[in-house]
């Protein structure tokens, strides 16, 4: 004979199962402690000018411009914004020597810094430079509160001259790569 | 607010658990009546039944496939921004499924024609909600480690796949046997969504290269559609504070859960077939339809292609033309290309088509002796469909956003008496190799539980397990007179 009770064991094993299931311990306050600080690199802007132009503004500053530029200054940048390296590139296959500046302007107009070149004439090799902010470099508040960046270039040479090259230029080429604190 | 925390967990729960909806347990258990809603040919030794409202048919299931989150959030001292990297960020891939399902029987009846006794009516309404989100790899990947390192590498915006509802489905099926040999069954279906949001076939990718002029150059490609429905006014009524949402969103849930969302048509049919004295084979088709959406539509679209190498002064074209607003010029330009677009096109759903199959083979003489003889049991049991012992195989197949998903289920079955009825199972699918399961139905008098759980190794240390799954409910049936 079948008793009720042992026809209903499988059952209590089941709900017993859950009652005494195990679980190794866990620590879900842990999650606080993940960082994510991925590193994002995009260009900034890119310069050229021809050596007729240069040419053409007879000597001295053969350009000079100021124009927005609010990545750094939007908030998902500047708040999260931990170190950063911008990086320079200056390639001069004209005849005469060049000065170039680069400088970093708030609201107001006020300079916040600046990142001077010169550069012989061609040939002249490839002029890389690494400008470090924050940690070891200079103060992210630069980055932070820049708004308009001031592009000066100077011929530091005749302004009759044309190189030999096919076709003779200032370039400059800039990038950034910061450490953004996403958590 | 606390309206809002109690809806959104009656949500979570409703939804909770996955993306599987593997019933192995039931499927074919015709002790326990709901195995009609996974095989509407499924053999019915009842007269009649009846389940208990909201009570006769309850299930959830979770699961997560790579990672457990024992994986993660065990105690072991090692860092866990190190752990999330190596186990969730590089360890799962873009096939990786987090979810969950469930489902809830608000009522469920069932009765034999007095005109056409082998015919079996059953009808009912049930919601059911799942939610699944494939891991983003890709994306997971550049938020996690940024651009400035994968250089030419291309981080595709198809790994985006992800997907939920709530519905609440209106059912009356006709289970017949045909002849000694096979019983086929048909049920239509009626769907009322609650919600449901999708974002699949998604296609593009974001690049930074080597710049053509410039030291870098980022390319966005995109062809990203995310499709809701019934979301924004949930988010609209969530977040409207002056709102009595004790009172709202109780009538905002029925009133979509009664016709009142979208709605949509369905069908399931199956039928068993008695192969040679002992051995039965199934197969059953389910949801087989679709859902057209075009009340509270939101769609979100992100299409276009775009590339980026920063402000470009070329002199002498841009001599003196040069604005100062570049940077806004440039932003705006990009936005242009690749534009984030909203819509409340209407859309079609498929639901997400199931299938069921099984042999299964009865051996061990049944005898009435082994009736048990306590005063509860049952009374009228037809013992000509009953079996002592079976074993038997189960595929089920369903079809989800990344393909099919499929189990395999090897089961054995016992009858004890008229009372109990166990069946044992062992399911490989994506997310174990290792899923042993136990399912009961008990019958005292006309009263029918059943339970039923899954992955129970799982149980020696939950947060390691994968998969979990629970199913019990409670019928009053009438077994076939004799």
């Amino acid at each position: 004979m079948m008793k009720i009770s042992s026809l209903c064991r499988p059952l209590w094993y089941i709900a017993l199962l859950f009652a005494v299931s195990c679980a190794e311990e866990q620590d879900f306050d842990q999650f606080n402690n993940l960082s994510i600080i991925p590193e994002v690199s995009s260009s900034i802007f890119y310069f050229e000018s021809d050596e007729g132009t240069i040419n053409a503004a007879g000597g001295g500053t053969f350009y000079e411009q100021d124009f927005t530029f609010e990545a750094f200054n939007e908030p998902f940048v500047s708040e999260r914004v931990v170190n950063g390296t911008i990086t320079y590139q200056i390639e001069n296959t004209t005849s005469k020597p060049i000065a170039a500046s680069i400088s970093f302007l708030d609201n107001a107009g006020t300079v916040l810094d600046t990142e001077n070149f010169a550069i012989g004439e061609h040939p002249f090799p490839l002029l890389e430079r690494q400008v470090a902010y924050g940690e070891g470099g200079k103060s992210l508040d630069i980055l932070r509160n820049t708004t308009l960046i001031k592009v000066t270039g100077e011929n530091l040479g005749d302004a009759s001259s044309t190189s030999s090259e096919r076709t003779p230029v200032i370039i400059i080429r800039s990038s950034a790569t910061f450490s953004l604190e996403l958590r | 607010m606390r309206w809002t925390n109690t809806f959104l967990w009656f949500i979570a729960l409703w939804t909770a658990g996955v993306t599987a909806q593997n019933k192995q347990l039931l499927y074919d258990f015709y002790e326990v009546p709901q195995s009609l809603l996974l095989n509407p040919g499924v053999i019915t030794p009842y007269q009649w039944h009846a389940g208990v409202p909201l009570l006769s048919g309850l299930s959830v299931q979770a699961g997560s496939s790579g990672i457990a989150v024992n994986d993660i959030f065990a105690n072991d001292g090692i860092d866990f921004t190190t752990k999330f990297r190596e186990r969730v960020v590089n360890g799962l891939s873009p096939n990786d499924v987090i979810g969950g399902s469930g489902q809830i029987e608000v009522f469920s009846g069932g009765f034999r024609s007095s005109k056409r006794p082998t015919d079996y009516y059953s009808f009912g309404m049930y919601g059911e909600g799942f939610i699944a989100q494939y891991w983003p790899s890709d994306l997971a990947q550049l938020a996690f480690e940024g651009n400035a390192n994968n250089i030419g590498r291309r981080f595709q915006f198809n790994h985006l796949t992800t997907g939920g509802e709530a519905v609440n489905v209106f059912h009356f099926g006709i289970n017949r046997q045909i002849n000694n040999r096979l019983t086929a069954g048909l049920r239509f279906k009626v769907y009322s969504s609650v919600f449901e949001f999708t974002s699949k076939g998604n296609d593009g990718y974001f690049v930074t290269t080597q710049g053509e002029n410039n030291i870098l150059r980022n390319t966005v490609v995109a062809d990203v559609t995310m499709r809701t429905s019934g979301v924004e006014s949930l988010l609209e009524l969530l977040g409207d504070d002056t709102l009595a949402q004790s009172v709202e969103l109780p009538r905002w849930l029925l009133g979509r859960s009664l016709l009142g969302g979208n709605l949509g048509v369905g069908l399931d049919f199956g039928f068993t077939k008695r192969l040679g004295s002992n051995s039965y084979f199934t197969i059953s088709v389910l949801d087989i339809g679709f859902i057209y959406h075009n009340n509270d539509v939101k769609n979100y679209t992100l299409n276009g292609a775009g590339t980026n190498e920063g402000i470009e002064i070329i002199l002498p074209e841009d001599l003196g033309n040069l604005s100062v607003d570049i940077w806004q010029d440039l932003v705006d330009d990009f936005e242009e290309r690749i534009p984030l677009d909203t819509n409340a096109d209407a859309f079609f759903s498929l639901r997400p088509t199931q299938l069921n199959a099984s042999y299964r083979y009865h051996f061990g003489e049944y005898s009435k002796k082994s009736n048990c003889d306590c005063d509860i049991a049952p009374s009228g049991r037809n013992i000509n469909i009953d079996y002592k012992n079976a074993v038997g195989a189960q595929l089920f197949m369903i079809h989800r956003p990344r393909g099919p998903q499929a189990a395999l289920t090897a089961f054995y079955q016992k009858r004890l008496g008229n009372v109990l009825a166990l069946k044992g199972t062992y399911t490989m699918d994506k997310y174990s190799f290792a899923n042993l399961g136990l399912g009961v139905s008990m019958q005292a008098g006309p009263v029918n539980f059943y339970l039923m759980a899954d992955n129970l190794l799982g149980y020696q240390n939950l947060p390691a397990s994968n998969y979990a799954s629970l199913q019990f409910g409670l019928n009053i049936l009438s077994w076939n007179p004799n």
